[in-house]
């Protein structure tokens, strides 16, 4: 062994020992300076390498490589092990479960969760969204749509009234008279939006509600295209499962009327307390326009025949919630609001 | 309405059981709300025969019998009289429970006075059959022993259904007996009748001044009744349905309404001055004093029947207290009558009394029907009061209505129910439901609808019977097939559901509140006044009593409750209609939407952060964001005064050029007294012109390549000078390629730059769309601008 190779040999066992025990990137720094640099110990070396024997040159040569390349990859892994080391001390100095800075979710009012759902179904169906005024005349709320003179909702018990004669709308469909009177056949609209009857607000009854209305009028509309599509919108508000079922029932406007109900969306038609164990659910009344409701707005029942139906849409809401208090839902607790 | 089914069976077989007709029913309209089927006697009673009876060995009234169950003989010790051997008897058999309101007792073996006995034998009364207590029920002897007592005397099933306004026919046994017959396939029947008259009829006993409003009305005089208790039967009928027995005579007129859905009235013959009636309108000033004790003022509208002098009944309504019929009538004058519905109607809401009559005629009770009830009334009166004289029948009436007949087109009524029925088999349900039908062709046929179905008048009326008798289940779900009507363009809500999901996307929670409110409320919105609120005639309280004519009284109401319930931190909004009686202000009906921040900016934060209260440019910002994202052109917010917010605090929000809503710090005044130091910052817009507002180009604007030069400029400026002034000024500087204005510090210090002065400091970036800037032709325009501001804005340049 010559004296190049016993320097190389001693600077290597010196190395591993720094290098294993450096504690931080100075000390790493320290070693590459002092053995690699362009002053250190393998450069000098290098450059002694023409003093030695040349039969002894190719192996100080060889050991001369691998030693520096040993070297290189000592600090390499001291690097590392230094880096791992930073990385968990950063990562003690962030609580990342500490809260962020929120700027508020925003919720949306579980009726207009309902309504725009209800918006979204129906145009699916080839619905669009008609309007009319709350405060209307008893013509287009009571006498387009065929209620007698003597109605009993027509009393003042039971319909808000104003100086003038004119009333709250008790239904949204005083909107289907007012889209017929100003557009010909076919017409396909649903008309969400605010009702009122006077009624003192309990559990389950508000003065103040919402409902949203369906029509459909075109030649050679049938039972069958209402029942489709009460029974595509159960599916679509509900679910797959969910089945609908139609019963006789007697409104004014639509001949003939049923009453719809969904079954169970709860307990699946088994029975249970949110059905009284009936298995269906009572949602509302639909039926086939009536002739005079139709020649009320200069169509000829001869030729167009449609449907309508409503529904409640604090009722969808309180049962897609289970919500056991229509009150909470014009409370404005943001107890309440926040949960959905 | 409550039916009896065994009371329906009296017309019509039911084959079926009670699920699968009430199944039925609810399917066929009449929907069944709710099914009474308790047993009448406890389970364990049993038919007994008494074998032997001895005194009992310690008390001289009690007996030790031996009783044949059916089964064995059993021992039972009793207190009747009358439990003598060979009689048949209820015995309580051990276990038997019965209910009472004092609670449940059960029947256990148990021993009287040393003596054992194995159950118990009943009277009527401890069985509740009737209200024999003297002794046993004593029971027909042909009864097997070990008959279980509830098929002798089977429970009532009682049902209770809804009927629809169109379908007063069902507002009777044999009416709904009609229906059941056709769903069921059976055949319904009345009894027949054998009713003689006995004398002629006085020829003034009826008189109708007003055949409109009393189209028809049968009198006949029963002479000789013996008024009393109604029989079992009877009495069993009427309570089955809910009726309180009185006595045999108003017992049989309920009995019949209750049957054939024809009201009836009994007159005492000997309280009616000259002995005859008279349908006429009441009289200005007359009165009748009712059955139920009130006194009714009468007039000209309302229909009476009155003797020679006065009115002794509201026709159809109610009987006169006079009148009636007691324990010492012995002459009656029965009434059997069609009113005119609507004006019953009136008059039962006018004068705010109802009956079981009045229910039945307000909805039309059948023509036809009149001439049998008075029969049928009249032979159960003669039958059991005990009349002695059956006069004629007296009928003065308008004349039969005409029957409506209704073309039937076959195809036409398939089309419209959407599911196939064959002629033939439409031509049976007609004929099921008792309609007459003629002219049958390939095509139509002719149907004629009888008197008791007033319903029945238009084609679309029959496709109901058919769709209703056929089953509305056969009717085939289809995959739903649309007709593109309109376009999505002409949709009245997506602009609403896009105005609410933007808000909701800013954080904010959506409230709904009522649209009548009360004046305190309606008025916190301090631009209106009591004059130009909307008022409800019949509202139903002072607090609930105006149209909303903006969001922000509702709004607070809900902060404030929220503050009081320690919801401290919230950002809440409502769109809504509200509403204006004064056009000047706004017409009649819009949309508002009313913004509210309260509390903690970060209120899951921590240390400093946490206590962040929202302030006035939180709630700019929020705004400023929301009409960015709208893209209106322009909007702007100036200072104002308003009475909704504090002195100092408000600005009006300005949408190309036009004021649209007011922002601030709710008034001190709206807030006294809530529970919360945190100031509310609230605003209110008006929805219709944002939805109206010219919006922004919607092509792109390309990007420039090449880099922004920027230079700063700071000056001193009088207090007054606002920041909206000098970016309009600087806009207006006419700077070459300047891309925008920043202001970035605003410094105010009294010792270092004296007392109303403040520095403002701006940045300015300059850009060229096509090249690099040269410095000196920023530095020129930098130049131009400090030489304007000290020149015309007069503020010292720093």
């Amino acid at each position: 062994m010559n004296a190049i190779e016993t320097k190389i040999r001693a600077a290597l066992s010196e190395a591993e020992g720094k290098l294993a025990a450096a504690v931080d990137a100075a000390a790493v720094e320290q070693v590459r300076i002092e053995l690699l640099g362009r002053n250190g110990l393998f450069p000098a070396l290098s450059r002694e390498m023409g003093s030695i024997p040349a039969e002894e040159r190719r192996a100080t040569g060889a050991l001369f490589n691998t030693g520096r390349t040993q070297i290189e990859a000592w600090m390499e892994a001291a690097k590392e092990r230094l880096n791992a080391g930073a990385a968990k001390q950063a990562a003690a100095a962030l609580d990342v479960t500490l809260p962020g800075r929120r700027t508020g979710c925003g919720h949306k009012h579980p009726v207009s969760i309902i309504t725009d759902e209800c918006v979204a179904i129906f145009r699916r169906m080839g619905f669009i969204v008609a309007e009319g005024p709350e405060i209307e005349t008893v013509y287009y709320n009571f006498d387009a749509l065929n209620a007698p003179e003597d109605h009993p909702s027509r009393d003042p018990q039971d319909t808000f009234y104003f100086g003038d004669g004119r009333i709250l709308r008790s239904q949204t469909s005083p909107v289907q008279v007012r889209v017929m009177e100003s557009h010909q056949p076919p017409v396909r609209i649903v008309a969400p939006g605010r009702v009122f009857r006077r009624d003192t607000p309990d559990a389950t009854h508000g003065m103040n509600f919402h409902q949203i209305e369906g029509l459909s009028i075109d030649k050679g509309v049938s039972m069958a295209d209402l029942k489709s599509v009460l029974q595509r919108f159960a599916t679509e508000m509900f679910g797959e499962k969910v089945k609908i079922r139609l019963r006789p029932h007697f409104f004014p406007f639509t001949e003939p009327s049923v009453e719809y109900d969904f079954s169970c969306v709860m307990c699946g038609g088994a029975g249970c307390p949110v059905c009284k164990h009936s298995g269906w659910i009572e949602i509302a009344g639909a039926g086939m326009v009536d002739p005079n409701v139709l020649k009320n707005v200069g169509y000829d029942p001869e030729i167009y025949s449609g449907y309508a139906f409503g529904m409640g849409l604090e009722r969808l809401a309180m049962l897609r919630y289970r919500i056991g208090d229509l009150r909470y839902l014009y409370e404005n607790d943001v107890r309440f609001l926040e949960q959905f | 309405m409550n039916i009896s089914k065994s009371w329906l069976e009296q017309y019509v077989p039911i084959h079926c059981n009670v699920e699968t007709l009430c199944d039925k029913l609810t399917m066929a309209g009449i929907e069944v709300e709710a099914v009474d089927n308790a047993p009448r006697v406890p389970a364990g009673v049993v038919v007994a025969k008494i074998l032997e009876r001895n005194p009992h060995p310690g008390s001289d009234h009690l007996s030790v019998c031996q009783v044949f169950d059916g089964k064995e003989k059993v021992q039972i010790v009793c207190g009747a009289p009358n439990c003598d051997a060979g009689k048949t008897v209820p015995l309580a058999t051990i276990g038997t429970v019965f209910k009472t309101p004092e609670g449940e007792f059960k029947i256990k073996k148990s021993k009287l006075r040393g003596v054992e006995s194995f159950g118990m034998m009943c009277s009527g009364e401890e069985l509740g059959l009737n209200n024999d207590n003297d002794g046993l029920m004593i029971l027909d002897d042909s009864l097997e022993a070990g008959t279980p007592l509830d098929n002798v005397f089977p429970g009532e099933c009682r049902i209770e259904v809804e009927v629809t306004p169109n379908r007063p026919d069902w507002l009777s046994h044999w009416g709904v007996a009609r229906d059941v017959a056709c769903l069921l396939n059976e055949e319904a029947k009345l009894p027949e009748l054998n009713v003689p008259a006995t004398e002629a009829a006085p020829a003034d006993l009826v008189t109708v001044e007003d055949r409109e409003l009393c189209p028809r009305y049968i009198g006949r005089l029963i002479r000789g009744v013996k008024v009393g208790e109604s029989p079992e039967w009877l009495k069993e009928r009427l309570t089955s349905v809910g009726l309180r027995p009185i006595n045999n005579v108003v017992d049989i007129t309920n009995f019949i309404l209750m049957e054939l859905g024809q009201p009836m009235h009994a007159f005492d013959a000997d309280l009616l001055a000259g002995r005859r009636v008279i349908a006429r309108r009441a009289k200005a000033g007359e009165s009748i004093v009712t059955l139920d004790g009130s006194k009714l003022e009468l007039n000209e509208n309302h229909l009476v029947i009155a003797d020679a002098e006065k009115p002794m009944a509201l026709a159809g309504v109610m009987g006169g207290e006079f009148s009636g019929v007691t324990e010492k009538t012995v002459n009656i004058l029965l009434e059997s009558a069609v009113f005119n519905s609507s004006n019953i109607r009136a008059t039962s809401r006018k004068l705010g009394i109802s009956s079981d009559s009045s229910y039945r005629y307000e909805r039309g009770v059948d023509y036809d029907m009149a001439d049998y009830a008075s029969d049928r009334a009249a032979q159960l009166i003669m039958e059991l009061a005990g009349g002695e004289a059956l006069s004629e029948k007296v009928e003065v009436s308008a004349g039969r209505p005409e029957e409506k007949v209704i073309l039937c087109r076959f195809e036409r009524i398939r089309s419209l129910i959407g599911f196939d029925c064959s002629n033939e088999e439409m031509v049976a349900i007609f004929r099921r439901l008792r309609l007459k039908v003629e002219e049958i062709t390939e095509i139509s046929c002719k149907v004629t609808a009888p008197l008791f179905r007033l319903d029945l008048e238009r084609e679309a009326d029959l496709a109901e019977e058919v769709a209703r008798i056929h089953g509305l289940d056969k009717i085939p779900v289809l995959p739903v097939s649309a007709t593109v009507v309109d376009s999505i363009r002409d949709d009245a809500y997506i602009q609403l559901e896009n105005l609410r999901n933007e808000l909701i996307g800013f954080g904010l929670d959506e409230c709904m509140h009522y649209s009548m409110v009360s004046e305190r409320s309606a008025l916190s919105d301090s631009r209106f006044t009591r004059n130009d609120l909307i008022a409800l005639d019949n509202p139903l309280s002072s607090e609930l009593a105006l149209m909303r004519p903006s969001l922000y009284g509702e709004m607070l109401g809900s902060v404030e409750r929220n503050i009081a319930r320690r919801n401290l931190n919230l950002r809440l909004f409502e769109v809504g209609r509200v509403f204006c009686g004064n056009a000047e202000m706004y017409p009649e009906e819009r949309l508002e939407c009313c913004i509210v921040l309260t509390g903690c900016r970060y209120p899951e934060r921590y240390s400093g952060e946490r206590d962040l209260a929202y302030d006035f440019f939180d709630l700019k910002g929020l705004l400023e964001c929301w009409l960015e994202k709208r893209r209106v052109k322009t909007f702007s917010f100036k200072p104002a005064e308003d009475g909704r917010f504090a002195a100092g605090t408000a600005a009006a929000i300005e949408v190309n050029g036009k004021v649209i809503g007011c922002m601030g710090q709710v008034a001190p005044a709206l807030t006294k007294g809530w529970r919360t130091t945190m100031p509310v910052w609230a605003a209110v817009i008006e929805v219709d012109p944002l939805f109206r507002a010219k919006t922004r180009n919607e092509q792109m604007t390309a990007l420039s390549q090449y880099p922004a030069v920027s230079r700063d400029v700071a000056f001193l400026a009088p207090q007054e000078l606002r920041h909206g002034d000098v970016v309009e000024f600087i806009r207006r500087s006419g700077l070459a390629n300047l891309e925008s204005v920043r202001i970035f510090d605003i410094f105010e210090d009294e010792k270092t730059l004296g007392k109303g002065v403040k520095s403002m400091a701006y940045g300015l970036t300059f850009r060229h769309a096509e090249r690099t800037l040269r410095d000196d032709e920023v530095n020129n325009a930098v130049e131009k601008l400090r030489k304007k501001l000290t020149d015309d804005l007069h503020v010292t340049l720093r």
